[in-house]
């Protein structure tokens, strides 16, 4: 327990330390807040919850896949993770500091932008903050789990860019994060009920515009904690503290069966359709509360 | 339990692919003793370090440290053993003290990081980021690192590879500290001046295969044991060969016939002879140098290579 406690303590420090930490979990989200908040917020009061739940996912994702990902192969490839080998430790605590550390290194972000949301655009504050606090931990570690299985996969700093972005620019673009699903495509809508972050951000979304719970929005939640526990415990069998112990390229597809949760959500959502009718009914109940 | 070795080795065997890394190897490290594998770089030398620190599986023999198989007990020979690694990083922003304190977190017994910083000359840079200390002091954090669980076994991983000579004389002042606090250490090395000055035995590895072990003095004896006897006049010599002194082979005469150099497996008797020939041409000396046989002599006797091939 002592050693999961100190390296929690050292990764916050660090993460506090390093620059370009503090500019993608406070002010990057805060640009993209102010300058959607600007361009659609002031006139449309009504479209600030979906504005806050881009602003929280786009956070989620950055933490989890670049925070997250990023640094481990960073670790692992200037040889600091080397040195953990020689300690009398197993991977678990290493991760799951970096599972923790990000969590805590997020919450502010998650006030400062509801306060901002709250005060200058006057966005009600939600009624379901426990069941927002519950979303918000598990989208982090969910995808700071998925950061470390991709981290975990990759040989080098270039391939791990690579994957990172595969996993980024569609859950970016897809999701509903930026753009509103029910504006996208068939295709695109058929491809966001397999993508985690999309249950984000209707979880969200449901949360700031319905009053939603965490019990509402336990399918969802059922498949991000079965991510998260297959990503952490496939990262623990996976870890590498050595740049020069490569891993088979065939070992890639432990990936594929961290999203298989969402695979399944995602079969089970196309056919049943709710996931597709509450996107729409969200973004119905955005226009509509924006004219009133 | 003292006549126990606290690191036994028998018949150890690695193999990468088809690559044999360590080809059935044996030696024992004994209590209290500084113990070299001295070899080129690829020898096997990390390779085997690394079995026996628990951190690399093994594919034959019988390895024992500290009364733990390193292959099934790692994590509790780790938390009685000191590691120096070679190319081992600490974050940039880590401080000097958080390192220690991070890393003493891991060990079931420490000592005081306090007492460890002051021992290794870190006192002042307690507060400083690991990226601002020089080369040695990164590698004295890592023996810090390494003497945190106070470890009765110590493995040094070429602790002095890439620092400049001043640094690398304070790290040999270390070792010989740890020497007499009875600690058992192996270290790899590829440098022969490390291995002459700070083991009580060595091992010369090369591909895999030790192929000479003992005391430095031993193992110079056991090879033909020949020095080089290298003597420079005033004057050139005369134009007529020298006469066939006792004992001496490979006669060379240079640098305008002012010096000699000559091979004897007996230079004491050899060097009297040559002197007193060149007395009797009239001719002054202005040099004389006898060089006994170093360990990298008796390398390339042995694998007619050098070791920084």
């Amino acid at each position: 327990m002592r050693s999961y406690l100190a390296l929690v303590r050292i990764d916050l420090k660090l993460a506090l330390r390093n620059r370009s930490v503090l500019f993608f979990n406070y002010l990057f989200p805060l640009i993209f807040f102010f300058v959607f908040g600007g361009m659609m917020g002031g006139r449309q009061p009504g479209s600030m919850p979906y504005i806050v739940s881009m602003v929280l996912v786009l956070g989620i994702l950055g933490n989890g896949l670049f925070g997250a990902g990023m640094r481990a192969v960073q670790e692992r490839e200037a040889n600091i993770l080397r040195r953990f080998k020689v300690a009398p430790i197993s991977p678990a605590p290493i991760l799951v500091a970096s599972l923790i550390t990000g969590w805590v290194i997020y919450l502010p972000s998650v006030i400062l932008v509801l306060s901002l949301a709250h005060l200058v655009y006057r966005m009600p504050i939600p009624q379901n903050l426990i069941s927002l606090f519950g979303v918000v931990t598990l989208g982090v570690l969910t995808f700071r789990s998925l950061g470390l299985i991709l981290a975990s996969v990759a040989n080098s700093m270039q391939e791990s860019q690579i994957l990172i972005q595969l996993f980024y620019m569609p859950m970016l673009f897809l999701s509903g994060a930026t753009f509103p699903l029910a504006l996208l495509p068939l295709w695109a809508k058929i491809t966001a009920q397999f993508l985690p972050a999309s249950y984000l951000v209707t979880a969200f979304q449901g949360i700031f515009l319905r009053h939603e719970s965490f019990f509402e929005n336990r399918t969802a939640a059922a498949a991000l904690v079965a991510a998260l526990l297959l990503a952490f415990f496939i990262s623990v069998q996976l870890f590498r503290w050595e740049k020069e112990e490569k891993i088979r390229p065939a070992a890639k597809l432990w990936v594929v069966a961290v999203l298989v949760p969402f695979i399944v959500l995602g079969v089970y959502q196309s056919h049943s359709g709710e996931f597709l009718n509450k996107a729409n009914a969200l973004y119905q109940q955005m226009q509509h509360s924006g004219r009133k | 339990m003292n006549d126990v070795a606290p690191i036994q080795v028998e018949g150890l065997i690695k193999n990468y692919g088809d690559f044999q890394a360590v080809g059935g190897i044996d030696f024992e490290v004994r209590a209290g003793e500084v113990f070299g594998l001295l070899g080129p770089n690829g020898a096997g030398k990390t390779t085997t370090v690394e079995i026996l620190e628990g951190l690399r599986p093994r594919n034959g023999g019988r390895v024992s440290v500290l009364g733990f198989d390193p292959g099934k007990q790692s994590r509790k020979l780790k938390d009685r053993i000191g590691v120096c690694l070679q190319a081992t990083n600490l974050p940039e922003k880590i401080k000097v003290t958080e390192a220690l304190d991070l890393f003493a977190s891991f060990h079931s017994r420490t000592l005081q990081p306090g007492t460890l910083l002051e021992r290794l000359q870190l006192e002042g840079k307690r507060d400083s980021f690991y990226s601002q200390l020089s080369g040695g002091q990164k590698q004295r954090l890592a023996l810090a690192l390494a003497l945190l669980n106070d470890p009765q076994v110590l493995f040094l991983d070429e602790p002095t590879a890439g620092l400049d000579p001043q640094a690398r004389h304070g790290i040999h002042e270390l070792v010989q500290d740890f020497r007499k606090e009875q600690r058992t250490i192996l270290l790899t090395t590829h440098y022969i001046e490390e291995a002459e000055k700070l083991c009580d035995r060595v091992a010369i590895i090369d591909g895999g295969k030790i192929i000479a072990i003992g005391t430095p003095q031993e193992i110079q004896a056991r090879t033909s044991g020949r020095s080089i006897i290298e003597i420079r006049c005033e004057q050139p010599l005369p134009g007529a060969e020298p006469p066939a002194w006792t004992d001496a082979e490979k006669v060379t005469i240079g640098e305008g016939r002012r010096a000699i150099t000559v091979v004897s497996a007996r230079p004491a008797r050899t060097l009297v002879e040559m002197v007193k020939w060149i007395d009797q041409q009239g001719i002054d000396l202005s040099d004389v140098h006898l060089k006994r046989p170093s360990l990298e002599d008796v390398f390339i006797e042995l694998t007619g290579r050098s070791l920084r091939e």
